[in-house]
C-alpha cells in the first residue's frame, strides 16, 4: 500500500501530474505581461489600412512616396469587395479594425452612426470635391470621409458589333435602347446585348432613381415601391429578360465577364470605371479599338446615375489618428490620385485634379459629364441592404417566381420591416 | 471528497473550464439575445437595445424567407441524406468484394474529394456545371438530352449542388462502412450461401443487421450535417437563383453578420438547434427498438 511512487521528499508521481494543469495558465498570465507594454513597438509597426477592389490591390504602389516621406510603413490589405461589407463590421464589433479604411460612399453614414469612423480634422481635407458627394459622405452634420474616387456607371458598348448593326454609338433612351437591341439580337440570335447581373443592384437601382421614384417615404421609415415611377423601373428592367436581350445569370454563373464582353456574348456592359482597369490588363483579349463608353440610358434620356464611389475614412479604434489622417491626406492628394488614375484608371475625387491632361481622353469624357448628375441615395443605415432586397424582388419578377404587382407589395411589405427600428426610433425623435 | 475524485477533478477541471467559456456560456448568452432586437443601432448605441421575447420568433414565422430556407434545407436533407449514405455503402460494398484489387489505391483516390478545400472544388464544380461550356451538360448532349441550366434554374439548383456534395463527403461514410463490413461474421454469410440465400437475402439478413448501428449512426451525422448545410450554397451559388437554395444557416448567416441582426439570428440558431434535436431523438427511438444503441 505504501510504495506508491511516494519517495522521500514527500511528493508523489500524482502529486507532480497534478501540477500539469497549472502549466496551462503560464502562456496566459504571458500573454498578458507583454500586453501591458506598448508604447515602442507602436513606433517601428506600421499603419494598417484595408481597400477593395483594384484600390486594395494597387494601394502598396502609392505607399514608399508615403513612407519615405514620414517615415511611417503602411501595410495594405485588399478586401474582396462583396465580403468586405460583413467583414468591415465584424471588425468594428470584434475591436480589429485598421487605422485607415476605404468604405463605398453609400456605407459612410452608416459606419458612422454606429461610430466605426472618425469625423475629418480639417475642412481643408475635403475641398474642391465634386458636388453632392460630400452629401453621402456627412452625417449629423460633420464629414466622415474623405472622397477618394468618384465612379459613376456609364455603358461600356462593343463598337464593331454595334456598327454591325447600324450604330455608331449606343442611344441615351430607354425605347433606343431596346430598339438597338433588337437590331444585334437579329444579326447574333445566340448571343446577349446586356450584361446585367441578376445578383448585382446597381444597375436597377440607376433605372429606379431615372425614372424618378422615390424609393422610400415617410422620412425615409417605410418602402414606396408600389408607385409608377418604380413599377416603370422594375417593368423595363424585366423586359429586357423577358426579351432575351440580358441572360439570367448571376455572378456565380458568369465568372469572367470580361470575357463575357471580348467574346461578343453580351455588348453593352453598365459598369463602373474599374472596368478600365479590367480591359487595359487584358488588352490582349479586348483590344482598345473594340470598345468605348457612353452615359447609360433613361427614360427621356441620360440622367442621374448611381454608381460605387469611394472614401477613404479612419478608424475610431485608431491609436494613432494623427498619423492615420497624414497618410489620407497623403492618398487623397491631386498628384496621388492622378497617379492613380494612370495605375488603375479610377477617376479623381478632386474637381482640380481633372484638368490633368491624362483626363481628357474621350473615355472619360462619359464619367465626367455623368459626374456632373449624381443620384443620390436615401440616407438611411439599412440602404446596403434594402439594395439587396430590390434586386431580390427583381429576380423573382425575371424568373417569373412572382409577378410585378406581387413583388412590389412584398418587397414594400419586406422594406417596411427592415426600417422597423429606424421607425421606432424616428418617432421617438430619437434620430432624424 | 477522496483524494483520487479531487484528483479527477482537477484533471478534468480545465477542459471543463474550457467547455463552459467557450461553449455553454456563448449558448445561453445567444438564447439570451434572441429575445432582444439587438440590431446595427445597438451596435452604435447599448441604450437602443429592447427586450422583445418572443417578438424575434413570431416575426420569424411570418417571414416568407424563413418557410423558405426551412423547405429548402428540408429537401436537401430529404434528398442529400439517402443520396450520401447511399453511395458510401454502395461503393464500401463495391470496395469489399473480394475480386476487387488494389483496393487502398480506391479507398485513397475515392476518400480525396473529403480532404480537399471546398471552395476549390466548388470552383471546379462551377465549371463543370456551366450551361453553356459545362462538361455535364456535353455528356447529357451526347446522351441526346437537352441542355440543362444547373445552377441558374431554381428547381435543379438543389439537385446540382447536392451531386457535389455527394461527390465530396460520399468518401468518409465509405471508409466507416468498410470498417464496419469487415466485422461481418464470415461463417454466417458463409452459411448463408450455402442454404442458397440470393444476393439480396445476404445483404439484408446478415450485412445490415451487422452493420446497423454504424448506418444508424452515420445517417444521424448527416442529417445533423446536412441540416446545418451552409458552405456548398455559399460559394456555389449565393443561395441563389431565386434564393433556391437559401439554407437555415445561410439564413441565419446573412441575418447575424452580413447584416448583423443578431437577435433575429439567434431566434434562428434556436429553431435550428430544436430541429436537430428532434431529428435526433426520433433515430434514437429506432435505434432503439432495435436494440442497436
Amino acid at each position: 500500500m505504501e510504495g506508491l511512487g511516494s519517495t522521500a521528499s514527500g511528493w508523489t508521481r500524482r502529486d507532480a501530474l497534478g501540477l500539469i494543469p497549472a502549466l496551462g495558465l503560464v502562456p496566459v498570465a504571458g500573454c498578458a505581461g507583454s500586453d501591458a507594454v506598448p508604447g515602442d513597438r507602436d513606433k517601428a509597426s506600421p499603419l494598417t489600412m484595408w481597400a477593395m477592389s483594384w484600390e486594395g490591390d494597387y494601394s502598396p504602389l502609392l505607399m514608399p512616396d508615403f513612407t519615405a516621406a514620414t517615415g511611417i510603413p503602411v501595410e495594405v490589405q485588399s478586401l474582396p469587395t462583396t465580403a468586405s461589407h460583413e467583414k468591415l463590421l465584424t471588425a468594428f464589433a470584434g475591436g480589429a479594425m485598421p487605422d485607415v479604411l476605404m468604405l463605398f460612399n453609400g456605407w459612410v453614414q452608416e459606419f458612422a452612426t454606429i461610430g466605426a469612423v472618425q469625423p475629418v480634422p480639417s475642412p481643408a481635407l475635403v475641398a474642391d470635391i465634386f458636388p453632392g458627394v460630400l452629401d453621402a459622405t456627412r452625417f449629423g452634420g460633420r464629414d466622415y470621409a474623405v472622397p477618394w474616387s468618384v465612379a459613376p456607371q456609364v455603358q461600356f458598348y462593343r463598337r464593331d458589333i454595334l456598327h454591325d448593326a447600324g450604330y455608331d454609338a449606343p442611344p441615351e433612351s430607354w425605347d433606343g435602347w431596346r430598339t438597338m437591341a433588337r437590331a444585334i439580337k437579329r444579326r447574333r440570335p445566340d448571343d446577349y446585348v446586356f450584361l446585367m447581373l441578376l445578383n448585382w443592384p446597381t444597375g436597377l437601382i440607376t433605372m429606379l432613381s431615372q425614372a424618378g421614384a422615390t424609393m422610400l417615404r415617410d422620412r425615409n421609415t417605410r418602402g414606396n415601391f408600389q408607385t409608377p415611377e418604380a413599377r416603370a423601373a422594375f417593368a423595363y428592367y424585366a423586359s429586357l429578360y423577358a426579351d432575351g436581350y440580358a441572360p439570367m445569370a448571376l455572378s456565380t454563373e458568369i465568372q469572367d465577364p470580361v470575357a463575357a464582353f471580348a467574346t461578343g456574348y453580351c455588348s453593352i456592359w453598365p459598369s463602373g470605371p474599374t472596368t478600365l482597369k479590367d480591359f487595359e490588363r487584358r488588352a490582349d483579349l479586348i483590344p482598345r479599338h473594340r470598345w468605348a463608353t457612353a452615359r447609360l440610358a433613361g427614360p427621356q434620356g441620360a440622367g442621374p446615375v448611381s454608381g460605387l464611389s469611394s472614401s477613404l475614412c479612419v478608424s475610431s479604434q485608431t491609436r494613432r489618428p494623427r498619423e492615420a489622417w497624414a497618410l489620407v491626406r497623403h492618398l487623397t492628394s491631386v498628384p496621388s490620385e492622378l497617379r492613380y488614375q494612370r495605375l488603375i484608371g479610377n477617376l479623381p475625387a478632386r474637381m482640380g485634379a481633372w484638368r490633368a491632361p491624362q483626363l481628357a481622353d474621350p473615355v472619360l469624357r462619359p464619367f465626367a459629364r455623368q459626374m456632373q448628375q449624381p443620384a443620390a441615395a436615401p440616407p438611411v443605415i439599412e440602404w446596403e441592404r434594402i439594395q439587396a432586397e430590390i434586386q431580390l424582388a427583381a429576380e423573382r419578377v425575371v424568373r417569373k417566381v412572382q409577378t410585378l404587382d406581387v413583388a412590389l407589395a412584398a418587397l414594400d411589405n419586406r422594406v417596411d420591416r427592415l426600417l422597423a427600428k429606424r421607425r421606432a426610433l424616428v418617432e421617438a425623435g430619437a434620430i432624424g | 471528497m477522496t483524494r483520487q475524485d479531487r484528483a479527477g477533478w482537477l484533471f478534468s477541471a480545465p477542459v471543463l473550464a474550457i467547455i463552459a467559456l467557450v461553449f455553454v456560456l456563448p449558448t445561453l448568452l445567444a438564447l439570451g439575445l434572441s429575445v432582444t432586437d439587438y440590431s446595427i443601432y445597438a451596435l452604435a448605441d447599448w441604450s437602443n437595445l429592447r427586450f422583445v421575447g418572443l417578438g424575434n420568433f413570431i416575426a420569424l414565422l411570418s417571414t416568407p424567407l424563413f418557410w423558405r430556407a426551412i423547405g429548402n434545407t428540408l429537401l436537401f436533407a430529404g434528398l442529400g441524406v439517402p443520396m450520401a449514405i447511399g453511395t458510401s455503402l454502395f461503393v464500401a460494398l463495391l470496395l469489399n468484394d473480394a475480386t476487387v484489387r488494389w483496393k487502398p489505391l480506391w479507398r485513397v483516390l475515392l476518400f480525396a474529394p473529403y480532404v480537399t478545400s471546398i471552395v476549390a472544388t466548388a470552383v471546379v464544380w462551377r465549371v463543370l456545371f456551366n450551361a453553356r461550356f459545362g462538361l455535364i451538360n456535353r455528356a447529357l448532349a451526347a446522351l441526346g438530352i437537352a441542355p440543362l441550366d444547373w445552377l441558374g434554374n431554381p428547381h435543379t439548383s438543389i439537385p446540382a449542388i447536392l451531386i457535389f456534395v455527394t461527390w465530396k463527403i460520399f468518401g468518409y461514410n465509405m471508409i466507416v462502412f468498410t470498417a464496419a463490413l469487415s466485422a461481418v461474421p464470415a461463417d454466417l454469410m458463409e452459411a448463408a450461401r450455402l442454404d442458397g440465400a440470393s444476393r439480396w437475402g445476404r445483404f439484408r439478413h446478415v450485412t445490415l443487421p451487422a452493420i446497423g448501428p454504424t448506418l444508424l449512426l452515420a445517417t444521424m451525422m448527416s442529417v445533423a450535417g446536412f441540416l446545418q448545410i451552409f458552405a456548398e450554397p455559399y460559394v456555389m451559388t449565393l443561395g441563389g437563383p431565386a434564393q433556391s437554395t437559401t439554407t437555415v444557416l445561410y439564413f441565419m448567416f446573412d441575418e447575424g453578420f452580413k447584416w448583423w441582426n443578431l437577435g433575429q439570428a439567434s431566434a434562428v440558431a434556436f429553431v435550428l438547434f430544436l430541429m436537430i434535436l428532434a431529428v435526433t431523438i426520433v433515430q434514437t427511438r429506432i435505434g432503439k427498438r432495435h436494440e442497436w444503441l
